[in-house]
Parts: structure tokens; sequence; C-alpha cells
């Protein structure tokens, strides 16, 4: 069982996407990824329960310049 | 005598309904510019000239009989290659689509042709769109016009370096982490990207349907406004488009900016800033706040957030609509491009909804920290200098990720904050390449960001500049 998070990675592409890694540089990619989720691991907790994606379409109106 | 092909958009469109030039002869001198330059710059994929002069002589028919003329009537244009008419190929820069003929025209294109602004092709762009720097491994790399070893910046290569090169008033671009934006910074030009729905994207690429934007680069920021007034507007065909009324932009170009209070961000946009765009940044502010602006720096802490949502948006969309592909003909795709959107696939669904979900909260964060009290955020559009083709391109070695992902660190949050955001050429560097000064405003307030870039233009020479080519 591959444990480093680019292998795991590939492993989970392969699984649920069906893909293989097309080049070195797809493999090169993968390994931004522990950084990627350091920076979800700082934000835990701030998404709020009633958060959803339609809140920005809100947002836009809500913020709106004035006068437009 | 005048150089028709020197005319900005909104200045050749000026002289035709004048009756100074004929479409004809904008449209000739356009092409001769091309034939000139163009196998040096490498901006255009499809050159329509017979349909280009065709169209030219029918705006000059109208004109002869007295019919109204649009906004735009006569001023030759081309766009990004990846803005569909019915039967005409459309690449989106790539070998997947090179046959691609679309059943349907984009709803931007039907509006410029009412406009009567004149489509002579298509143009370079990087791969799906989905590069910062318009390296294209099909249709070979645009390059700049102010030096050819260096990147046009992407993923409108083929609009930013065509627009500078002048072998067209304005073209069509698309920005969904600074595609237009980059270029024209990069190239030395106006670009504008929109408010998220503020323009049509029927007919259109998808890369991202979350951030992807549809707007101009141009000479100047009166030819921005005068398109984005054209092509803005709710469009039946695209449920997302916006309902708001869009303004007449150009008449509220006064140059006043009295009483305009400009934010410049503490963090994230200057954060390891090379030397010379900080020099030039500094020195735009001082242009703005001359011509009546104050200028405040703010603390922004909401940019660490949007920093990380941005990416894992764009990557995962892309990701999605591209897997069929991925898993077909993986080959077909530029080393870059296959690269990048593999890592999409590992981003977990939570983490994506996660980021899509906060994008309402942090765009009033941001409202809150940058735009309370003031009406226009300003940075660079870069924090480097332009780099070269061969520093940032990927394809010959990976070592070259890092740097060919930072091109963009600056426009990204732009989008996915969702706000109207324009960059404007601010300088040259010490090599004699183009720097950008980017200016942001509330949603809706695309005037806002117009009016500060022209009031800009009406005192510095940068946008009137044209590259040496030889």
């Amino acid at each position: 069982m591959a444990t480093d998070p680019t292998h795991q990675a590939e492993a989970a592409i392969r699984l649920w996407s069906g893909i293989e890694p097309p080049n070195a540089a797809a493999r090169r990619g993968l390994e931004d990824l522990p950084a990627l989720i350091a920076e979800f691991a700082a934000l835990r907790g701030t998404l709020v329960f009633e958060d959803e994606p339609s809140s920005f379409e809100a947002a836009l109106r809500e913020e709106q310049e004035p006068g437009t | 005598m005048t150089d028709l092909a020197a005319l900005s958009a909104t200045e050749a469109a000026d002289a035709f309904a004048k009756g100074d030039a004929t479409a004809e002869a904008l449209v000739r001198a356009s092409l001769a510019r091309i034939d000139a330059h163009d196998g040096q710059v490498n901006a255009v994929v499809r050159l329509d000239r017979e349909a280009a002069l065709e169209a030219a002589t029918a705006q000059d028919r109208a004109r002869a009989a007295g019919r109204p003329l649009g906004p735009l009537a006569g001023a030759p244009m081309m766009h990004k290659d990846m803005y569909y008419r019915a039967g005409r190929v459309s690449t989106c820069g790539s070998r997947i689509r090179g046959d691609f003929r679309p059943a349907v025209t984009a709803t931007v294109l039907d509006r410029l042709d009412a406009a009567g602004a004149i489509d002579m092709g298509t143009l370079n762009m990087a791969e799906f769109a989905q590069n910062p720097t318009g390296h294209n491994a099909h249709h070979g790399d645009c390059h700049n016009p102010w030096s050819l070893p260096y990147c046009t910046g992407g993923s409108s290569s083929g609009s930013g370096a065509g627009v500078a090169a002048r072998f067209f008033t304005a073209a069509l671009g698309s920005d969904t982490g600074g595609s237009i934006r980059l270029p024209a910074s990069i190239c030395g030009v106006t670009g504008i990207k929109g408010t998220q729905t503020r323009v049509s994207r029927a007919g259109v690429m998808p890369l991202s349907f979350s951030m992807d934007n549809v707007g101009p680069l141009a000479r100047t920021a009166r030819d921005c406004a005068r398109i984005m007034r054209v092509i803005s507007g709710h469009d039946p065909r695209d449920a997302t488009s916006a309902p708001e009324a869009v303004p007449d932009y150009e008449a509220a170009l006064t140059g006043d900016l009295r009483g305009v209070s400009v934010a410049v961000p503490r963090e994230w946009f200057l954060d390891g800033a090379d030397d010379a765009v900080v020099q030039g940044f500094e020195a735009a502010l001082e242009v703005l706040k001359a011509r009546g602006a104050t200028v405040t720096r703010v603390s922004c802490p909401s940019l660490a957030a949007i920093g990380t949502y941005v990416s894992v948006v764009s990557r995962v969309e892309a990701a999605a609509i591209h897997a069929n592909w991925m898993r077909e003909h993986p080959a077909d795709y530029a080393i870059h491009l296959s690269g990048r959107l593999y890592g999409g696939y590992a981003i977990p669904g939570h983490l994506y909804v996660e980021a899509l979900s906060r994008r309402g909260a942090l765009l009033r964060q941001f409202c809150r920290e940058a735009l309370s009290g003031h009406h226009v955020v300003a940075t660079p559009t870069l924090r480097m200098r332009v780099p070269t083709l061969a520093e940032t391109d990927i394809d010959a070695s990976p070592d070259n990720w890092a740097r060919h992902m930072a091109v963009s660190a600056n426009t990204r949050p732009f989008n996915y904050l969702g706000l109207p955001t324009i960059s404007l050429p601010c300088g040259l560097d010490d090599r004699g390449l183009p720097l950008g000064l980017q200016l942001a405003a509330r949603p809706f307030g695309e005037g806002r960001v117009l009016a500060a870039a022209d009031a800009f233009q009406r005192d510095t020479d940068w946008h009137a500049r044209m590259p040496p080519l030889a």
C-alpha cells in the first residue's frame, strides 16, 4: 500500500476517475498537494453550517457599487 | 497622413463615423500590419481576409446609404480562438478541437457584429485557456511584440500581442485567473474583466464555470468602456448572466478623481515583488493622487483564504470537463496542461464545495477590509517583471512550474471575488518591457475602474507607446 501523498493521490485518481498520470510533469504537479492540504487544514472551522455556493450571488448584489 | 493601424478602437470607429476613413481602408491597414509582422509575433491562428473585407464594404455601403451606424462600426477586431461562430473552426488552442466547428455563435460575437465591429479571424491562446504565460505547443508560442524572447502572458496571448502590435484595434479575451489582465499587462495594453455574471458566456469555450469571464483587450480604457457597453447585459442564452442594467461607461469618463479613495492592500500583492514592479506601481499611485484621488494602505487578512480557495475551484472544474479526454487521449494535450489538469482529480469534492461555499462570506469580508470607505483597490498586475518564454516553459522542464504559476498570483484573487478588475500599462521596466497597474472595484463597479483608468491615461502615455517591431 502506497503511503506517500503523491502515490496515494495517484491511486485515488486511478480508482475514482480511471485516469493515469500522463507524464512526469503530472507527478510533479501532485507535489504541491501537501502544501494545499496544510492550507485547508489551517482553514478548518471557518465554513459556517448554512454557507452554500449561492451565497456568492447574494453577496455580489449586497456589496454592489452604489448607484449601479 | 494618419496611420490607420495606429488608431484605437474608438478612434477608428469615430473616424469611420465622421467619414475620415472607410472601413475598407481600416481593414486593409490591419491586414498590412499582420502581413508585415505576424511572422515574428504568431498572434493569428486564422485570418478571414476576404470575409473581413466584405464586412467592411458592407459597413461602407451602410454609411453611404445613411443607415444608422453601430458604436464600433468599422473597427477591425480579432478574437481569442474560443468564441464560437457557427460553422467556423474554433480550436480552443488545442489539437483535440483542431477541427471543431460549433453549431452556434457566441452572444458576444453577435453583439459585436450588431455594433458594426469587423471580425477578421481568430487568435492564438493557451491551450484550452489554461496557462498564464501563453505557451502553445500546437499553434506555436506567441511572442511579445516588445521583445520576442519574452512571453505574452496568457491565456489570451494573441489578443494581448495583437493589440500591442497594432494588428487590430481590440480583441476579446477570457479571464478565469487573469487571462485578460496578464497579457494586457505584459504586452502593454488595457484589458478588463467585468463582475462575475456581467457578460454572457453563451457560445464561449468553458474552463471553470464559476470563474470564467469574457472581456476586451484594447489600447485604452475608453475603448474598453465602449466595448463593455456593447457586450454586457443579460442574455437569455446564459442563465447566469446578470439582469442589472448596463450603464453608459464611456459617458462617465470625466478624468476627475477628486473624492475617489484608492485602497492598497498591505498583504499578498507586493509579497516578493520585483523592485522595478514596486517602483512602477508607486509612481502610478502618484499619478492617481495628482488627479485628485487619495491613497490609503489597508489590511486584508482574507487574502490568505482567498488564495487557497481560488486555485481549487478552477482546477476541479477544469478537471471535470476534461475527464473524458484525459482518459481517452491524454497525449493530445501539451505536457504542462495534462499535468495541471491531473492534479485536479486529487482534490476531494467536499473541499471544492467548501471553496465555493466560502466565496460569499469572503467577498463580504474583502469588501469590508478593502472597500469600506474606499472606491478602488490598486495593485500591480504582476509581482514579477515579464519573464521569458524559456524560463516559464514547463514542457521543457518541470522545474519551471513554480515560476510559471507565480505569474498569476496577483490576478487570481479577483476571479474568486468576482470583482470588476482592469489592467492598464503604467511603465516600462529597465529592459523596456511593460508594467501593469491593476484596479478593482465593488461588484458592478466597472464604471469605477474604467473611470480611474481613463483618468490615469489622460496624464500618461504608456498606453500610446508602440512596441519596437522591426
